[in-house]
């Protein structure tokens, strides 16, 4: 036994390899977790659960079916460009919010304590006040998504903008530049990596935003076509729709850490 | 619209009409029983994925993707599935709550720097002791990050919850407040709510910095 310790620990914990060998040797058990983790589902779906529970061999089977399907489609569109308009908004406000209270403290001083409680309220409560306010409609969807996606580009862009190295800005400022010069040509740009790591949390609140809403709402859209199939028994095609939704959430992930790598090479941080 | 007045003279009804400290206890026992059973199976096995390298490599990608899967899109399957009852409502919590610590705790697993294993090892060290005085403190900070997202999306499942399974709770009193179109009650609702996601905020940051001070 104290033998066998003694010489195993080396690959037990090692994580500087190659990464060719790395993601060679990671394959594998990554394929065979992924079976097991489908067989086991299966098995437990099939041993006790109802006929119409989704089981992996029957959502896959409804695949074909329901990507073809109109509804579907115009839901997952409908959907994407609420999030995409919500996000854009979102964007553009956020950002201008967050230069300014990051670069004026009495600003700062007088809406930080508001931010930061509607950043830390969980979004979704504000629904029946949007429904009351926008009624049962596509606005209330929007105002939910940028209301999700704001707060968190607002305190990242604004950390960005206090965290501008002293130096850019009296160099900025040695040569007369005006206020709203440096603002846009010196802040926003140091504070893009800020920018985007806020993008990033705000691009899964947005996600949750809308299918929440859509819920709430019985708005047209992904959401509502999970709870619609759902509620008539139609769980594979649901779960389609959940999948599709899972794939955006990851691939939203995957965008921002590229872009990220990709436009701000020179930049790292650790993840917060 | 309502003016603020009216929002605060309903706030003050429901606090001393006794109804808002009954749905609030209701909301708390949820999110408690949610949050808990998320930590106690999250931490856990991420500590044992950090150990267990091939079983890590291999679900690693799993947790990523189901972290950032919105959950949300899983309820009308709990509801159809367990009805109403209390369980489906902390299964909710728990599932949001759940993968922030998992994918925490995995990824400061990864980065325990394998000389450290080494020394241990290299003094005979036994695998309870590696696990006390290695694995443990090294990935605690991390698995405090994953705490302190999970209690904000604790939060969220919370009222995800209670609006689309049963109504109780505080989300009661907000779909009860907007039905009957009282804007002011929704206003006072959403203010308490809004106050209680604040201070489990501060209360999630003081965990985090408490347990990675040894990390600066």
């Amino acid at each position: 036994m104290s033998q066998q310790t003694i010489t195993a620990p080396a690959p037990a914990a090692g994580r500087p390899q190659p990464i060719l060998r790395r993601s060679g040797g990671a394959l594998l058990p990554r394929l065979l977790c992924g079976l097991t983790i489908l067989g086991l589902w299966e098995g437990v779906v099939q041993l006790w659960a109802p006929a119409y529970v989704a089981k992996p061999t029957t959502v896959i089977a409804a695949i074909p079916k329901v990507i073809v399907d109109p509804q579907f489609l115009s839901a997952t569109g409908h959907t994407l460009i609420a999030v995409a308009e919500g996000l854009a908004i979102a964007l553009v406000l956020g950002t201008v919010i967050g230069l300014l209270m990051g670069r004026s403290p009495a600003l700062e001083r007088v809406i930080k304590h508001y931010v930061n409680g509607f950043y830390a309220m969980p979004m979704i409560v504000v629904l029946p006040l949007f429904s009351l306010w926008f009624g049962y409609s596509s606005a209330a969807r929007l105002a939910t998504i940028v209301f999700a996606a704001v707060f968190s580009i607002i305190m990242n862009v604004a950390d960005g903008a206090r965290a501008v190295p002293k130096e850019y800005l009296e160099v900025a400022s040695s040569f007369r530049s005006t206020r709203g010069r440096t603002l846009i040509e010196i802040v926003l740009p140091a504070a893009t990596p800020y920018l985007l790591a806020g993008f990033r949390l705000a691009a899964g609140r947005a996600l949750i935003g809308a299918v929440v809403a859509e819920f709430f709402l019985a708005v047209g859209g992904l959401g509502y076509f999970i709870l619609f199939n759902s509620r008539t028994y139609h769980h594979n095609e649901a779960f389609v729709g959940v999948l599709l939704l899972a794939a955006f959430g990851v691939s939203f992930e995957l965008m921002v850490v590229w872009a990220t790598r990709h436009f701000l090479p020179w930049y790292r941080r650790d993840e917060k | 619209m309502v003016p603020f007045s009216e929002t605060m003279r309903r706030l003050w009804e429901l606090v001393t009409g006794g109804e808002f400290i009954a749905q609030f206890l209701d909301s708390a026992t949820l999110f408690l029983t949610g949050f808990f059973a998320a930590l106690i199976v999250g931490a856990p096995l991420g500590l044992l994925l950090a150990r267990v390298r091939s079983l890590r490599i291999g679900v690693e990608p799993y947790i990523m993707t189901l972290y950032a899967t919105p959950m949300v899109a899983l309820i009308p399957f709990i509801l159809s599935l367990m009805g109403f009852g209390f369980g489906p409502k902390v299964l909710v919590v728990f599932l949001f709550a759940v993968f922030p610590v998992l994918y925490n705790t995995v990824e400061g697993a990864r980065s325990i720097k394998p000389e450290l294993i080494e020394v241990a090892k290299s003094y005979r060290s036994t695998e309870w002791a590696l696990w006390r005085d290695v694995m443990l403190p090294y990935t605690l900070p991390y698995t405090m990050t994953g705490v302190r997202q999970a209690i904000g999306r604790a939060l969220v499942g919370m009222v995800a919850a209670e609006f689309f399974l049963s109504s109780t709770g505080l989300g009661q009193l907000i779909m009860g407040a907007s039905q009957n179109f009282d804007t002011g009650g929704v206003f006072a609702s959403i203010f308490v709510i809004g106050i209680i996601g604040v201070a489990l905020m501060r209360l999630g940051l003081s965990i985090e910095q408490h347990f990675a001070r040894w990390r600066q």
